[in-house]
């Protein structure tokens, strides 16, 4: 018992120490804001508008790449293919790069000489400097977290209960989405939420891709740079919250959802 | 109606081989197995969940092997039940029917008259979640029949019912089979087989090793595994020899059968029928019956009575009732003789 009870003091002191970790910057530079200062920042323009096309770019990025990615997910979960391990890594590659190497890697891609630059430029769209090439970019780093939690969250779903509306005479694509995806529903959420936030967050592939329109990460750092820590300091408080808010909400719905589809009983197989 | 040739299927380091099976149109067929014989594999083969590596598969005459699920006229109900859990029994029950695109007014009736048969209609707005197993085999059942199909195939329907439920189960599949619908039961109960089967296969390690009516099944098993399944505990590995004219079969610790009128197999394993072997303090006079003396090892109380176990050098395993325990005061130790009749004994194939 008392064995027992020194290791759980432990964890509690290591586990301490991490949230510590966590939180203290967090909380420094919340407390270090004066109040003046932050009605100011939300006060102002650029701040405003730049916290607006961080949060629509990420979500619309996450919205339109959930359309392919999404089954691609059940694909993986599903199907076995002779590459299929080494497709896998390839979906974990972003998250692994550099994300300014990443950004690189990306230019060369959408800019004019590049493929999908070229293919743009046909319908008079500059990706570089524009807001669907900060999408690119972000979707880019971001992409993996949304097609492994959807993974994840098709292959929970009982084969069987796929199998069963087979045989009651539903088509595969209406297997597809009356079966697997109310049932992953909760996990696709979750992936959701990651890669929004990933998305939102990221700074090293954006920056090289779009300098301007200026996304929320970049104008921290431009303040930062340009006019020092307590410039900074506002928009970066703004920013969280307003991001806070939205991932909170976000994750909500995706615990409502956990409510209404999971039940034990179905895990049997 | 239902036709099998040659099917042959590997699973990892399971193998269906060579399994053919012809199942009639209104008929209860019930195939017996343990668990990881088979069975469940067979069952998906022929719904179509499955594809055979070879054989073919006919139904009313028509090639389905590789037919896809959705166009077989075949219903399977799964052991798990495979309800979905994200919606109402209703929904469960309309699936099939919205799948098929039918208008509403038509799926609201047909619902609601499957779920009367299935004496389910006071829990058709409920959630899956909190239904008990015998609810969730009636709404899964419910589901599956309302789709008209030509071949129900049930996967162990009875396993996670207590006994009551059971019961009422057994009685709505009889009057389904009834009411002309062919069913093809799989389970590893041998009562599930005798209350419900008109024909019965065993399934052994991916073989179906004998099938036909209950009573030839299980009254003639064919080997060892299928006189196992009828309840048979007394098998005897003898050596057959003549003497004296007459036919004996004697084991490794010189027991003695007398075996008139007994057709000798290829391989000698001795089997005497459980309800013909009885237990009591006289040598028996009577050329015709087998009697061998041992002394009582065990009494223990058993579904029927007691059983006893004899030691007559080889163990005897017989179920009395307790009267006759105390009619021949029976203790252990005690010197017993253990009598059956000759043609009680069946030589089996050991393998």
């Amino acid at each position: 018992m008392s064995r027992t009870s020194i290791f759980t003091w432990i964890v509690m002191i290591l586990s301490s120490l991490v949230l510590l970790f966590i939180l203290a910057p967090l909380a420094g530079m919340f407390i270090h804001t004066g109040g003046a200062e932050f009605l100011e920042t939300i006060k102002d323009k650029e701040v405003h508008q730049s916290v607006w096309l961080t949060l629509w770019v990420s979500f619309a990025a996450t919205l339109i790449f959930s359309i392919a990615a999404v089954p691609f997910a059940w694909l993986l979960a599903r199907k076995d293919f002779p590459v299929k391990n080494f497709v896998q890594g390839i979906i974990d590659l972003p998250i692994v790069l550099p994300h300014t190497a990443a950004g690189i890697a990306l230019l060369g891609f959408i800019s004019r000489d590049g493929f999908l630059g070229k293919t743009a430029s046909i319908f008079g769209l500059n990706l570089v400097n524009h807001p669907s090439g900060i999408a690119l970019a972000m979707a880019f780093v971001s992409v993996p977290f949304l097609i492994n939690a959807a993974r994840d969250g098709f292959a929970a779903v009982p084969e069987r209960l796929e199998k069963a509306a087979l045989n009651l005479g539903a088509s595969q694509t209406k297997v597809f989405f009356t079966i697997s995806l109310p049932l992953a529903w909760r996990s696709i959420i979750t992936g959701f939420v990651m890669m929004f936030a990933r998305g939102m967050s990221e700074f090293g592939a954006v920056v090289i891709i779009a300098y301007h329109p200026m996304i929320a990460p970049v104008l921290i750092y431009e303040r930062f740079s340009s006019y020092g820590l307590n410039y900074a300091r506002p928009a970066s408080v703004f920013f969280i919250l307003v991001a806070l808010l939205f991932l909170v909400g976000l994750r909500l719905l995706s615990s409502k959802r956990k409510e209404k589809y999971v039940n034990p009983d179905a895990q049997i197989d | 109606m239902l036709r099998l040739i040659n099917i042959n299927r590997r699973l990892g380091n399971f193998t269906l081989s060579e399994v053919n099976l012809e199942v009639a149109d209104g008929e209860y067929y019930v195939l017996l197995g343990r668990s990881g014989s088979g069975k469940t594999q067979l069952l998906e083969l022929i719904a179509g969940l499955e594809h055979p590596d070879s054989g073919k598969i006919f139904l009313d005459n028509i090639d389905i092997t590789q037919q896809k699920i959705q166009d077989r006229k075949v219903g399977i109900v799964f052991q798990d039940y495979a309800i979905f859990p994200h919606m109402t029994v209703y929904g469960n029950i309309a699936y099939p029917l919205r799948a098929r695109k039918e208008d509403n007014k038509n799926i609201d009736e047909q619902v609601k008259r499957a779920a009367e048969a299935m004496n389910i209609t006071h829990i058709l707005t409920r959630s899956t979640e909190k239904l008990s197993g015998g609810e969730l085999q009636r709404v899964a059942l419910a589901r599956t029949l309302i789709k008209s199909p030509r071949l129900l195939l049930l996967d162990e329907p009875l396993s996670s019912l207590d006994t009551s439920l059971k019961d009422d189960l057994k009685r709505l599949l009889r009057n389904l089979n009834k009411a002309g619908q062919t069913i093809i039961h799989v389970t590893h109960d041998y009562c599930d087989a005798i209350s419900l089967a008109k024909r019965v296969g065993v399934i052994h390690n991916g073989k179906i090793i004998q099938e036909g009516s209950v009573e030839d099944v299980f009254s003639n098993p064919s080997n060892r595994f299928v006189a196992r399944y009828a309840g048979i505990r007394n098998f005897f590995k003898v050596n057959i020899l003549h003497e004296n004219g007459f036919l004996i079969g004697v084991t490794e610790h010189d027991v003695r059968f007398k075996l008139n009128g007994v057709n000798p197999a290829s391989d000698n394993l001795l089997l005497i029928k459980n309800d013909t072997i009885t237990v009591n303090d006289k040598l028996s006079e009577d050329m015709k019956i087998n009697s061998i003396k041992g002394l009582v090892t065990e009494i223990i109380p058993s579904q029927y009575g007691l059983e006893v176990t004899v030691d007559a050098g080889d163990l005897f395993y017989v179920n009395i009732l307790a009267s006759d325990a105390i009619k021949y005061k029976l203790v252990e130790h005690k010197e017993v003789w253990v009598n059956f009749p000759s043609d009680a004994i069946v030589i089996i194939n050991g393998n």
